[in-house]
């Protein structure tokens, strides 16, 4: 399916993200993800993974090279057409916990809706019926709708998030770490509602994770980053020993100087 | 291994540790320097007379001593409150349009008939004259007057507490350092915001008084201000402290300020809101007493008057309906305060 669409739904090009307490986050990041791509950003923490999602929606303004999605480049003029187009699925969660699951979903239609309208929780018909069919695409049932989200279980609050993402049909979903705070066996079930969800809509997810076995089993394409640099651009199966020792190889020995001998992770002096 | 290795090397053998004491000459020279700035200001606002007076006091309570003087002073006003002024008797003929027909509730006329011996200046002699006057008895008629001015008070607290909430909400947007539109309006509003905390709600009734004429709408913008004042800077630190990762959600879809305020701040703070709110509304009922007593309308206003033409009876009347409304409301909200918050 990779490329049968656009293929440039989302370009990064050269793109650089200095913080001004000088550390580096992304040095020169470049790839493209194709339209319907499942695109998971592996790599250990501190690599880049959530600068760079978190750049597609203007979140983080990159200080160097640009972004384009779906051929609207990402500048602070653009962003106001370019943000409901994405869904974004966080780590935490994210969701007004004294709120109900209804109310969570029904916000990711905020854009769309006037402000009056997102004042007085009148929210038009169309989109209360689709928070009723979101909140069964995710698994929840009819029961859960009224209930507080503080009530449900981290696995079930992350189906509500990508519930919630979904809302406007989005182009794009950005999904940062979604399963970092589950289970095993809950990531799992997790990934695969995202999968599903995407495949059948179509819809570009960008997701970074830092577990491995994950990423090969969900992904249709790995871009893994390491010290801010693309350091694997592939096919899972593609992921061979070689390629997993240069993403978290020697790490644990916390010097960068023996990988010397492999030039795509050195950092530039 | 690094880790390990690392705590080694920094580790130190037990007997080269030191354990200070909590606190040492410098913290107890402080103290005692602030025990007797507190001495000296005890003396200027006469706090050992105080104490005195009040110690003669309970001695001459249980007998000790023979006199006090602020054992006297409060007996006199306790005699001088009771009996409490419940009825109205009112003279019939200073009523205007007085229809024997159609008493108010509960109420009867009575006939006095008042002998008077007055000097004839054509015969010289003394003669009696019988003059019957007619009063309108009403038994419980102050009664009543003084609960329709307790019923004033509280309307004054509560539209009071209405105002004070509807100024403080764009005080509280525009005072929270993360939804103000831009510096101006930031220090703007947190300027307001401790202006109407700092000018307490007697003194600008005292004017506002001057400017609206006697009444409730000067008590109610008296409390109204004052309250706006605190709400705004309560109301406005919770949007600052809410729980930023919801409100990243939706700024990250795209929704505007006023938006994710209200879908991912709101119910965070809400719980405090009320809880502030009631407060205030609790702190008004007993304020807009207070107001009416320079003449801010409601039951203060009541009581200034009877009080200035030494009706202790009906002042006696008054103070019990306030005590008893305020403990009535106490207990209100304390049960309301524990089944929703």
């Amino acid at each position: 399916m990779n490329g049968v669409r656009d293929p440039r739904m989302l370009a990064f090009d050269s793109v650089e993200k200095r913080y001004p307490d000088g550390t580096v986050a992304l040095r020169s990041v470049s790839m493209q993800v194709p339209q319907g791509e499942f695109c998971v950003i592996l790599g250990p923490s501190g690599a880049g993974k959530s600068t760079l999602l978190r750049m597609v929606n203007g979140l983080v303004a990159p200080t160097g090279g640009s972004i384009v999605v779906d051929g609207i480049p990402v500048e602070e003029k653009t962003l106001p057409r370019i943000r409901p187009r994405i869904g974004m699925i966080h780590q935490q969660f994210n969701l007004v916990l004294r709120s109900s699951v209804a109310t969570n979903i029904l916000s990711g239609a905020l854009p769309a809706i006037s402000t009056w309208r997102a004042v007085t929780h009148l929210f038009p018909e169309r989109y209360r019926r689709r928070t009723c069919e979101l909140v069964a695409a995710v698994g929840l049932g009819e029961e859960h709708l009224r209930r507080r989200v503080s009530g449900l279980s981290g696995g079930q609050q992350q189906r509500v998030g990508i519930a919630r993402a979904f809302m406007l049909d989005p182009a794009i979903v950005l999904a940062d770490e979604p399963v970092a705070s589950l289970d095993p066996k809950i990531s799992r079930d997790i990934l695969s509602l995202l999968k599903r969800e995407s495949r059948d809509r179509g819809t570009t997810v960008l997701c970074s994770l830092h577990q491995m076995d994950l990423a090969r089993e969900f992904a249709d394409r790995i871009v893994a980053l390491r010290g801010g640099e693309v350091a694997f651009d592939g096919e899972p199966a593609d992921l061979d020993e070689a390629a997993t020792d240069s993403i978290y190889g020697e790490i644990i020995a916390g010097d960068l100087l023996i990988q010397r001998d492999r030039p795509k992770i050195v950092a530039r002096a | 291994m690094a880790d390990i290795q690392t705590m080694q090397q920094t580790a130190r053998p037990a007997s080269a540790w030191r354990l200070d004491p909590p606190y040492g000459a410098r913290t107890v020279l402080v103290v005692m320097l602030a025990a007797l700035l507190l001495w000296y200001t005890g003396k200027r606002v006469e706090i050992d007379r105080m104490v005195a007076l009040t110690a003669e006091g309970v001695l001459a309570t249980v007998g000790l001593r023979e006199h006090s003087q602020v054992g006297s002073g409060l007996a006199k006003i306790g005699s001088s409150l009771f009996p409490l002024q419940i009825s109205e008797r009112t003279e019939t003929a200073r009523i205007e349009n007085f229809d024997p027909t159609d008493l108010p509730w509960l109420s009867y006329i009575e006939t006095v008939e008042h002998r008077e011996r007055t000097l004839n200046p054509t015969t010289l002699a003394m003669e009696e004259s019988v003059e019957t006057r007619e009063y309108l008895v009403e038994p419980v008629g102050y009664l009543r007057h003084v609960l329709v001015k307790m019923l004033e008070t509280l309307e004054i607290a509560l539209w009071g507490t209405i105002l004070a909430v509807a100024l403080s909400i764009p005080l509280a947007f525009y005072g929270a350092r993360n939804y103000t539109r831009n510096r101006l309006t930031y220090v703007a509003s947190r300027s307001a915001v401790s202006l109407f905390r700092a000018v307490p709600e007697l003194v600008s009734a005292l004017f506002l008084v001057l400017a609206y004429g006697f009444g409730p709408i000067a008590g109610i913008l008296a409390l109204g201000i004052h309250a706006a004042g605190f709400l705004g800077k309560f109301y406005g630190e919770d949007i600052e402290n809410a729980d930023d990762k919801p409100q990243e959600a939706l700024r990250a879809i795209g929704g505007n300020k006023v938006k994710v305020l209200w879908l991912a701040v709101l119910p965070q703070v809400l719980p405090q809101y009320i809880a502030y709110t009631l407060y205030i509304l609790d702190r008004n009922v007993r304020m807009a007493t207070v107001v009416g007593l320079v003449g801010a309308g409601g039951i203060g206003q009541e009581l200034k008057g009877r009080y200035d033409i030494f009706n202790y009876g009906h002042v006696g009347t008054i103070l019990v309906v306030i005590f008893l409304t305020v403990f009535v409301l106490d207990q209100i909200s304390a049960r309301l305060r524990s089944r929703y918050l």
